[in-house]
Formats: C-alpha cells, structure tokens, sequence
C-alpha cells in the first residue's frame, strides 16, 4: 500500500535522532491570580482603559438599559445589531429598541447568511454582544460563537458595546481556556479574544483605530463585588 | 593567588602592544607578578568563525597546552575569552581528553575588569582622570560574558572621573571581525552611529573592553574626528594611574 | 515569492542609501524595543517567562511528529479536513483544488509568510481568482508588487504621497490625500466589500493545539477575523513546526509572542478555531481546511541543531534587535524571512550556495539570541554554515571557500601552533600591511581587506610585537 503524503513526512520526522526535551523551569504565577473579586473589577477597569476600552458602571439590568439609551444617544444611533446570547438576552433590546427609537437587529431577524452579512456590514452603526468572559490580566472580552452568537456582531460595525458582568470575570487566559477546553469536553468551534478596538500603524508608523474591526469598543460593566 | 597569566590576543600582539603593557602596569599597581608565556600566540578566533573548524583545533590545542597549568588566566579582550570559554569544548568535542581539559581550563579564564572586580575583589585601582568618560559595551563581553558591571565599577572609582551615560552603549559597534571588511558599508553605519553615539554623550574618552571594538571604533574616530579618543579600560586605568603619580 | 537573496550586498547597499529606510528603522527599532521590555516586565519573572517559553518550544520540535499526529486527530474529530503537502507545489495545488471544486472567485488573505514562501498568490491568481491581502501594509505591498519591507510594518517605508498615487491608480480611493488615517480608511471602505463577499478566506496559523486540534491567529486588524467569519470556506495554511503541547502553552505563547513582536501585552484579536461551524451558525465557515506543509522542514530535521530553528514563532523580537536588519531593513534578505531567523531558515531551504551573505553578513553580537523567546542560538547556526562551506558539505548545498582564504587560514592555523612560526608570519607580513603609513597609521590597503579604510584607519603595525617587548625583561 503506497505511502500516504502525511505517513512520509511523518515517517522522516520519526527517524530523525531524539532529543530529550528540556525540563520547564518553575514560573511564579501571575499576579492577577492573587486578585479578590473586588480587586479583580478594579483590574479589568484599569485593563480595559488602558488598552482603549470606554467603561460604563451599572448596577443592574435597568441600569445597563440606561447607559445604554445614554451612549446611542451620545453616539446618534439609529440601528443596532445585536447577538442573543445570556448576557444580551435576558435585556430584551429589541424592546429597549422600540423604546428609545432604536431599531434593533438580531441574527433571528434575517431570512439568510446573506441578508445578516447585509445588515451587520452596510446597516447598523454598532454591535452590542454579551461576553463569556472578560480577563483582567489585559482587559480581555472573550466570546464564544454559537448561533447565539454570530462573530459579525462584534466585528463589522464600526462600534462594538459589550455588557460584561462582574461575574464573568477572570483572572488570567487560562483561567477561561481551562474551563471551556476542559478534558471530555466539547471545544467551542470559535472563540475570539477581542483586547481593545480595532488597530494598525502600517503607513508611517501611524497609529489609527478601527481599521478592519471596529473602531470603539465600549463596555458596561454590570453589578458590584458581592461583598 | 598571585601570579595570573596574561594572555594576549593577536589584535594586542600585532597592532596594540600598549594595550597589553597597560595590563602589567595596573596588575603590577595591585602587588602582582603577572607572568607572561611567551609561547602563546593566538586563540584561533579568526580562523573558528570563518568556519576553519578543523584547522583551529590546532590553536585551541596550543593554547590549552601553554595556558593548562595556570590558576588564573587573564586577557584584555573579551571576544578571546569567549573564544577559549564557549568556543573549545565544541571545537573538541570529537577528541575527549582535550574537550576535558578545555572544559577544565574554561572557568580559569578571564577577562581583564573581571578578574580585577570578581576575582581581586579590587574597584579602586588608584589613579585620577578630571573627565567625562562613556563606556562601550562591547558585545561578546555584555552578552558573551555577562560582564557589564565591572568595568563601570573601575572607572567610576577613578579619583575625578564621571561615567556618563551614552545613547545606544548595548548597540554593536559593526566590527564583527571580517564583517567589517566585507560588508563595509553596514559597517560603516554601525561605527559612525557609535561614533555620534560617543561625541552626543559629551565624554571625554570612550573606553571598551575588547581590541576589536576598539579598533573599529578608534580606526573611524581617527578618520573622522581625530580629537576623540578610545581607549582600551587597562590603559585608560593605567593611564590614570600614572597621572595620579605626577 | 521570487528569491533574491543573492542581491544581498546591492540591495544593502541601496537601502543604507535611502533615507525613508533610515528613518524608519531607527524610529521603529527605538520604539518598540522599548515597548517591548516594557511589556516583558509584567511577568513577575521575566526571565523564567522566557525560559518558559524556550522550554516549551524545545519540547514542541522535540516531539514533533507526536505531536502532529495528535493535533490532527483532535482537529478531524472536531470536523476540520486536515491536508498534508510535501512541497509548496504541493501545497498550492491543494489550495487551488479546494477553490476549484467549490467554483471560488474571491479571496481575502490575512497576513501569512508561508504562503509567500510558497507563491500561494501567484497561483490562484494565475488560474483566474481575485485574491486580496487585507492587513494594510501587505495590502499596500501588493498592488506595488513589493516584498515586505519589515515583519511588523511591511509597507511601513512607502511614504504616503506613493501610497496616494497608488490607491488613485488602483481605483482604492477617489479624491487624494496624504493623511495616513485617510488612506487607511479609504482601504477600510475598498476591502469592506471584498470581506462582505469574499468566498473562501485564507489564513495562517501562529499556533496549532495539539491537545484540542484548535489554530490560533492574533493580530490587530481584524481582516483575520473577517477572513474566517464572513466566507462559507476557511482554509488556514501552517508549516509543520506551529504545534504546541496544550492549550495552557498555546496561552504561555501568546503572551510571549504579541510582546516580542509589538510591545503590546495582547495584539487586538485572537481568534480560535476547533473546527468549523457546527450549526446553523448566521456567519463562520460551514468547511474549515487545515493544510500542513513540509517544505524541506522534515529533511533538514534530522539534523538536531538545525532543527532548532523551528521553534521560531515569528515574532520578529530578532529583527527588532539585530544591528543589522536595523540599517538594511528586510529587502536584501531576499525572501519571505528576513532578519536573523531569515538568515537561519533561508540556507536549509534554499540552499546555502545561494544565501551565502545571510550567514556571513552577521557580527556575532548575539542579540538575537539573547532576546529570543523560542530559544534559538542564531550565531551558532551561522558558524555551522560557515564551517559547512569550508568542508564543501554538499548535503546543505555549501560551496568551498575561495583558495586564497583558504591557503591563508591554512598558514594562520599553522603559525599559531608554535611560537616561532608566528613571528616569522608576522615578520613577512609586516612590510605588506605597512607598505603606506602615515603618521603611525594607515588609511588604505588594496586587496581583500580594503572595505575596512573605506570609512576607517589601521594603526601601522609597531616594529616589535608585545612577545618582542618582553624579550630580556624578568616575566
């Protein structure tokens, strides 16, 4: 039976001499493990500015629909876009929408691949998402893609406003990374890492935003410590 | 321990013999017997990194040979302490007595602020200067050796003398041995940024730990701005050391 | 990718000349090599950090052929297509076959240097698609047809009013402007259309998880993401090395690569994918190829100190430091890589008789390896090539030096064996390298070391050596 492209390659790879690997050495581990719940917040707030993230504070879920009138407001928007994941959800934005005479698009909302590509590219002026979890080693949103959860959202308009609740929040990347590609599990197909807007400095070392990506990301940081 | 060997590289041999009679006089200021062998002659540098490997089995050899029996080895530049430390274990590897007698000799090796700073546990070798100085950190003696501190150490202990900072200290100067003939214009953009490096710093002299370097640098400076001097650290220290005297 | 590593010395020469490049890589070497330490120094321990990272690249070539095979079972299970090629023919026509079969016309690029070392472009160009690079500076190098300036800023020496010129001509924009934000946001405009229709989207790949069969892209702009999310077909291209052990690694990694390649702690986005959708998902690929490609990589393998060069995870922190690259920037490097990784990957992929400035064009300074957070020992690679060179080793294509050098270190090596026999060397020598003084010094010499007085003197070479000065004293 004739070799396959991938047995040859990997047979010229298995006769070449061993090397025993290197032992790793001991790394301390990373200060944002130590953080308390309360420093943790304090972290991610600093994180967040840090890297270009504007940082809304609400209590709650009403609160979170005011900063949020407050910034389509500010931002004149007309239409959003929005994903329907557990953050997201439970606010009912498209009643929020109506409300504040913001029109308001969810995935569910378009017949085909082709129509939601349309709305999230040429339509909506921002997209609104949830996040799995947010990490305050560098003021990190993570997102897990599902249905629920369409990358566009985050991605095409020129802003992106996420709504982060305190209680999502993790110290480091593996801290998020240990729990969803945990042994026997199932990895999610996609996951993004989104730390800051959209960058590049390729013309003359000049530094701009939302290049490809959106330009701001603003985040709405829900509740408090619990303690 | 009182009798260190100096070794001297051909750069100081052939063309900066100054150099090596600086190490005497300042090893000498430190009540020391320096001994001379004069058998020695070159570590084979040139020859290793041209990939001459087999041939310079035959430098590492004689080396080894006249400098084997000697507690401590001393030497003004520290690209051929780099040479005998890393270099000779490798280049012997296929002959186990001599790869053990290298590996053995290794650590008796050092370059010449090292073993007046870590060794003599000696930073104030006499001497003064009234003058601004900026230091070279020359690459195989930063990163070949991890020698940085000592040096700085010396000449801030000279009665007068100011260490100053200099823009770029870490960058290499463009020498690189046969680099600097054949690929000259790179060169050449190397030393004159060292160079501008030096004279923005306001310095008075320019002191480094390697020939090499010096050369490099001190054979532009001539060409360009004859008035700035570079000097190698046993000769600015033996220097000082005579100007204090008078 | 046209190779024109040959040039090395003319195109040296051209850049050192050119002002843009001067400036360029004196501001971008500064800036970042600043960032860079800055970012480093938020790891409690920065150097156990690194030598993390070192160990965990030693351990993923170490394991190489293990670790590929796992990698690919997880990646299948999760319903990616897994492709092997041998060459980049190979590798190309795999690409080619998977647009084919699915009638693809548009294409949109993120930033991958495997597919410049295989001409991927060309290819599908050549059979009829429309392919477009969409981070801005390969898009700019593109439509100049130019090769990457420098790893992080590809385009970063084209000055704007060439980019102006270039973005009317190529009907990117409308109405001129020398704003670097303008035009930046003027190719936002053009390959905002492309991302909305674009077919098939062709990545690299940073790191691919041998424990959860995932492919890790980081960058900055977002066409990497677009890339993947908008079209139906996702074809991401990784050479054999970018495994790493596990996901924990894969993170270690990160954190290493985005602060040794731009100073910055995390780059934008990073994006992972195990697989390709698995619903009915409203964007995101429906078919998600992984094609890995050899290359020579398995062949030059077998050599345990070459094969360190495959822990280099492209972040550029060689290139940021070396003295070199930061007079010349990557043009006279002549291929995909440039830099010290370019100079030890170039000679076992290309061959040495052809790269033969990219190992000796070096001054050993040795910060390459100092800063490298894969933990390759670039300078002793070069020393193997030269040493190869010498002995005429024809399994890396290494040509024998030229019999003057050679009939010299033969004399050198000779005269330093004993004592007498470098005297009398020095001796018949003295009068050639003295032949002009003046003053003490010499200011030229014809022949094989007069590049040096090109810009330098040569103190003339004293009448007694130091041997000669201690004659008759007590030592």
């Amino acid at each position: 039976m004739s070799k396959t492209v991938k047995d040859e390659i990997l047979d010229r790879l298995k006769v070449a001499p061993q090397k025993e690997p290197p032992p790793r050495p001991m790394m301390p581990p990373l200060n944002e493990l130590a953080l308390n719940e309360e420093e943790g917040i304090e972290k991610l707030v600093e994180t967040l500015t840090l890297i270009g993230c504007d940082v809304h504070r609400a209590r709650d879920s009403e609160e979170t629909l005011e900063k949020l009138t407050e910034i389509a407001r500010a931002e004149g928007l007309t239409r959003i876009l929005a994903s329907e994941d557990d953050v997201v959800s439970p606010l009912d934005l498209p009643e929020w929408g109506k409300k504040s005479n913001v029109e308001v698009f969810t995935a569910k909302d378009c017949r085909d691949r082709e129509e939601f590509k349309r709305v999230a590219f040429e339509e909506v002026e921002a997209g609104v998402t949830g996040v799995d979890f947010a990490v305050a080693e560098s003021g990190t949103l993570c997102l897990v893609h599902d249905e629920k959860q369409p990358r566009l959202v985050s991605l095409a308009p020129i802003r992106h406003i996420a709504v982060v609740p305190v209680d999502r929040i993790r110290p480091v990347y593996e801290s998020v990374t240990d729990e969803l590609f945990a042994a026997g599990g199932k990895a999610p197909s996609h996951l993004t890492f989104i730390s800051g807007p959209s960058m590049t400095g390729d013309i003359q070392a000049t530094l701009f935003r939302g290049m490809h990506g959106p330009k701001t990301v603003t985040v709405i940081l829900v509740g408090q410590a619990s303690s | 321990m009182n009798n260190p060997s100096l070794f001297i590289p051909c750069t100081v041999d052939l063309f900066l013999p100054e150099i090596g009679e600086a190490c005497l006089q300042v090893l000498r200021k430190l009540d020391l017997v320096p001994v001379y062998h004069p058998e020695q002659t070159c570590c084979g540098q040139p020859a290793i990194h041209a990939g001459y490997v087999k041939k310079a089995k035959a430098s590492a050899k004689h080396f080894i040979e006249v400098f084997g029996g000697d507690e401590a080895v001393v030497c003004p530049s520290g690209s051929c302490v780099c040479t005998v430390k890393d270099r000779y274990p490798e280049l012997l590897q296929d002959e186990p007595d001599w790869r053990s007698r290298a590996k053995e000799l290794a650590p008796r090796v050092y370059e010449f602020s090292q073993y007046l700073v870590d060794v003599l546990q000696v930073e104030d070798v006499g001497g003064a200067y009234a003058g601004k100085v900026a230091y070279h950190e020359s690459c195989r003696v930063l990163r070949g050796l991890g020698v940085s501190e000592q040096p700085k150490k010396l000449i801030r202990a000279v009665k007068g003398g100011e260490l100053v900072p200099m823009q770029g200290a870490e960058v290499c100067c463009g020498f690189g041995g046969e680099f600097s003939t054949n690929y000259p214009e790179i060169s050449e953009a190397l030393v004159s940024e060292k160079a501008e490096n030096y004279i923005a710093s306001g310095a008075d002299v320019l002191v480094a730990c390697d020939p090499g370097c010096l050369l490099n640098i001190g054979g532009y400076l001539h060409r360009h701005h004859p008035d700035k001097p570079a000097l190698h650290i046993a000769s600015f220290l033996a220097e000082a050391i005579r100007d204090e005297k008078r | 990718m046209k190779i024109k590593s040959e040039q090395f010395k003319e195109v040296a020469r051209e850049e050192l000349k050119t002002r843009h490049t001067r400036a360029h890589l004196d501001v971008i070497g500064l800036f970042i090599q600043e960032m860079r330490e800055a970012s480093m120094a938020t790891f409690p321990d920065p150097s156990a950090a690194l030598e993390l990272g070192r160990a965990i690249r030693a351990e993923s070539v170490e394991r190489l052929p293990e670790l590929l095979e796992a990698f690919e079972k997880k990646a299948t299970a999760n319903g990616a297509v897994v492709h092997w090629a041998r060459d980049a023919r190979e590798a190309n026509q795999l690409v080619l076959n998977i647009a084919r079969e699915r009638n693809i016309r548009l294409v949109t690029k993120g930033k991958s240097m495997v597919t410049e070392e295989t001409g991927l472009n060309e290819v599908l160009v050549e059979n009829g698609l429309e392919v477009f690079e969409t981070d801005l500076g390969e898009f700019i190098i593109q439509l100049l047809e130019r090769p990457p300036f420098h790893i992080q800023g590809p385009a970063l020496n084209i000055p704007v009013q060439e980019i102006c010129d270039l973005f009317l001509e190529k009907g990117v924009m409308k109405e001129p402007t020398l704003e670097p934000v303008e035009l930046g946001h003027a190719a936002r405009i053009f390959l905002r259309d492309k991302f909305h229709h674009v077919e098939m989207g062709i990545t690299g790949v940073n790191f691919a998880v041998a424990e959860t069969g995932t492919i890790i892209n980081v960058e900055n702009e977002g066409n990497i993401r677009l890339t993947k999310s908008s079209p139906p077909i996702q074809v991401s291209v990784m050479t054999l090395e970018k495994v790493v052990p596990t996901m924990k690694d894969a993170m270690h990694m990160l954190r290493l690569l985005c602060r040794n390649c731009t100073g910055q702690k995390i780059a934008s986005y990073t994006s992972m994918d195990s697989g390709p959708n698995r619903g009915a998902e409203a964007d995101g690929p429906r078919e998600l190829h992984i094609v890995i490609l050899d290359n020579g990589r398995s062949t030059f393998y077998r050599d345990p100190e070459a094969r360190e060069i495959l822990r280099c995870v492209r972040c550029g922190a060689c290139m940021l430091e070396c003295p070199v690259y930061g007079k010349i920037g990557g043009y006279p490097y002549g291929w995909a890589y440039s830099g010290p990784m370019g100079q030890v990957l170039n000679p076992l992929m290309i061959g040495q008789e052809r790269t033969q400035d990219l190992y000796r064009a070096c001054t050993f300074c040795g910060v390459c390896k100092t800063v490298c957070p894969a933990g390759i020992d670039h300078p002793k690679m070069f020393l193997r090539y030269r040493a190869h060179d010498v002995e005429g080793d024809s399994r890396y294509n290494a040509t024998r030096r030229p019999w003057p050098e050679a009939g010299f270190m033969e004399m050198f090596t000779w005269a330093t064996k004993r004592r007498w026999r470098w005297d009398l060397g020095i001796k018949a020598v003295r009068p050639f390298i003295n032949r002009q003084v003046e003053e003490g010094f010499i200011r030229g010499l014809k022949g094989p070391l007069e590049g040096w007085f090109k810009s330098r003197d040569f103190p003339a070479m004293p009448r007694k050596t130091f041997r000669d000065r201690m004659r008759g004293r007590k030592e």
